[in-house]
């Protein structure tokens, strides 16, 4: 397992006029993990997330990636990591192979073969397509195809899945696993649990601006258990979205 | 360890290049930057074409003689053909300029009636009708020699018709437009979509993103000058004082005229996130300017009270000088208080936009 810090985040805090997004946080990402910040809507996953991909700044704190300093020298780790916003859009007259050679440009690299790009994300029927004629899981997929354009061995994705169906979720879940597989080291945000557990090899638990626990999904579920907890309910071998998933199959839908 | 920021070059021609392509596929762009000012040279290039019309009343039975062919040879005058009662009516209501009853049993008579209301008009018929009887006369009493003998000398002036006043007028408005209402609704839709944002997360500087958009909209005006130049050369014979220098200069002009409203539209897409609130704004800064800055009509023929405030409008800068270099033939040294008064414009504009502009 690789260990060496390649994300180190030391007592970072943000105020908003009298609000206190983020609190005095602390933690470290290693090289080639997949790290998952969880929490309630609030918690300041995603002001965290923003600062370290330079797009907001700072009230206190230090964090270094790759590392360089944020602070000192933004532009160049603007150019190492790749970023996937909550929400972010796209030029609505332009056609995605456009949009793939526009963030080409601005990562100052040459694409050969946008069309390429597309097929790997399942996207090569709408080279021709507008993003705002696109479905919500060909959106997110369209979006991770320009945060990878660049070959970044750092990736940010913010709530990857919210909001797509379990076909378009279990197919985003592997295309992280395959960037993962890659040796790329991966920070998501998320509020679902299972897709933490599923996808995390570590994660922290963000509560109003602070991190409350920091552990591998078994540790912190035996450490759980160790306190005594039971869970209420006999534990079934299979979930809902398992019958879901084998009714309607895994199958892509709107490609 | 000093670094140094990423060369901005190719960020800069990716941002210009890519949001003309988008521009021009926007239907609110193509129409308002293209169609309108298109429609407006259009409409008005058919406005007259010729100098003094004048028409004239004959009823159908007084259309004969010598009096009436020469009468109705002279090209300025339009014959109107009717009855004596309807042709009175439409001289009453102004409709025609004047009746003319030609006694055609006897040469000797020729009457003509005129409205109080026209004397303008009147006079011009007077003085057309007078002539050709004094020359009818002064053949039929074969005078070849008359003592007096009136002659008129024409010099070779320019043609000046409505469409070379009109022309740089609407180039000026296109430009104005372009810059302010495109450049505000475009930021503010950037930003509102969070396009920007997904943008900011790439090695791309904030001066990068604003200088490409402002290399889009160079494009699109250079454009619209082109096609407004071009229209009104080729089909309604629009004059260039100095051929292929008038149109280099009315481009140069052009860039200064953008570089000049462009710190309007930044200042517009600061005051608000929201299009809606744009709208009006933009048109506030545009349309009283449009109605009376020289775009229809000589801000000379506006009230003299209003002429000199008039005259300080940004538009009023443009206008004057882009008639100065299209009418009066021009160059560059004698725009100099035009080229200082867009100056100070350009400096209020860009202080106000950078108090005002937030990228989020």
């Amino acid at each position: 397992m690789p260990s060496q810090p390649i994300i180190l985040v030391q007592n970072l805090t943000k105020k908003y006029q009298e609000t206190t997004a983020v609190d005095n946080i602390s933690f470290e990402v290693k090289s080639g993990e997949i790290f998952g910040l969880l929490g309630p809507n609030g918690a300041g996953k995603t002001t965290t997330l923003e600062i370290i991909e330079t797009l907001r700044e700072s009230t206190s704190g230090k964090i270094t990636v790759d590392g360089i300093d944020i602070f000192e020298h933004p532009w160049d780790v603007k150019s190492r990591i790749g970023v996937q916003l909550q929400s972010a859009g796209f030029y609505p007259d332009l056609n995605l192979i456009e949009l793939l050679k526009m963030f080409a440009g601005l990562y100052q690299i040459n694409i050969k073969n946008p069309a390429e790009i597309l097929k790997k994300f399942s996207l090569e029927d709408k080279r021709k397509s507008f993003w705002n004629k696109l479905s919500g899981g060909q959106k997110q997929r369209f979006s991770l195809a320009t945060t990878l354009i660049h070959n970044p061995k750092i990736i940010f994705l913010d709530e990857p899945t919210t909001g797509l169906d379990p076909q378009a979720r279990a197919n985003l879940w592997d295309e992280i696993s395959k960037m993962h597989s890659e040796g790329r080291t991966i920070v998501l945000t998320t509020h679902y649990m299972e897709e933490a557990e599923k996808l995390c090899d570590r994660v922290a638990i963000m509560d109003k601006g602070k991190i409350i626990k920091t552990g591998t999904p078994h540790q912190l579920i035996d450490d759980l258990l160790d306190s005594g907890f039971k869970k209420p309910q006999e534990v079934k071998q299979a979930d809902l979205e398992d019958v879901f998933l084998s009714l309607t199959g895994r199958n892509l839908r709107e490609r | 360890m000093k670094r140094k920021s990423p060369s901005q070059i190719k960020p800069l021609l990716t941002i210009a290049y890519y949001s003309l392509r988008a521009q021009l596929r926007n239907k609110a762009t193509v129409f308002f930057g293209f169609a309108f000012p298109i429609m407006f040279i259009g409409v008005f290039g058919l406005f007259g074409s010729s100098g003094v019309s004048i028409s004239v009343g004959i009823s159908a039975e007084d259309q004969t003689g010598p009096v009436y062919q020469v009468i109705s040879s002279i090209e300025s005058v339009k014959i109107v053909t009717k009855t004596d009662n309807e042709l009175r009516e439409d001289l009453t209501s102004g409709q025609i300029d004047g009746i003319l009853l030609l006694d055609s049993a006897n040469n000797g008579q020729v009457q003509a009636v005129i409205s109080q209301a026209n004397q303008e008009k009147s006079s011009a018929v007077i003085s057309i009708i007078s002539g050709v009887v004094d020359k009818l006369n002064l053949e039929i009493t074969g005078i070849k020699d008359p003592p007096i003998k009136f002659d008129v000398q024409e010099i070779s002036g320019r043609d000046f018709k409505f469409i070379d006043f009109f022309l740089p007028g609407i180039i000026g408005f296109a430009l104005l437009s372009t810059a302010v209402t495109n450049t505000a609704f475009g930021l503010v839709f950037l930003k509102k979509t969070l396009v920007l944002k997904r943008i900011f997360a790439t090695p791309t500087k904030g001066a990068t993103i604003l200088l490409g958009q402002s290399l889009a909209r160079l494009v699109i005006v250079l454009a619209q000058t082109l096609i407004i130049l071009g229209m009104g050369i080729f089909v309604f014979d629009f004059n260039l004082v100095n051929g292929f220098t008038t149109v280099l200069n009315v481009f140069i002009l052009s860039v200064i005229g953008l570089l000049a409203f462009l710190g309007f539209g930044l200042f517009v897409a600061g005051l608000s996130n929201d299009e809606n609130t744009i709208a009006p704004v933009a048109q506030l800064m545009i349309l009283p300017q449009f109605l009376v800055a020289g775009t229809f009509f000589p801000i000379e023929s506006l009230p003299s009270w209003a002429q000199p405030v008039v005259n300080l409008l940004p538009l009023a800068f443009f206008n004057n000088a882009i008639r100065k270099i299209t009418i009066d033939g021009f160059g560059f040294e004698h725009l100099l208080p035009q080229l200082l008064g867009l100056a100070i414009w350009a400096a209020i504009a860009y202080l106000a936009a950078a108090k005002t502009f937030k990228w989020e």
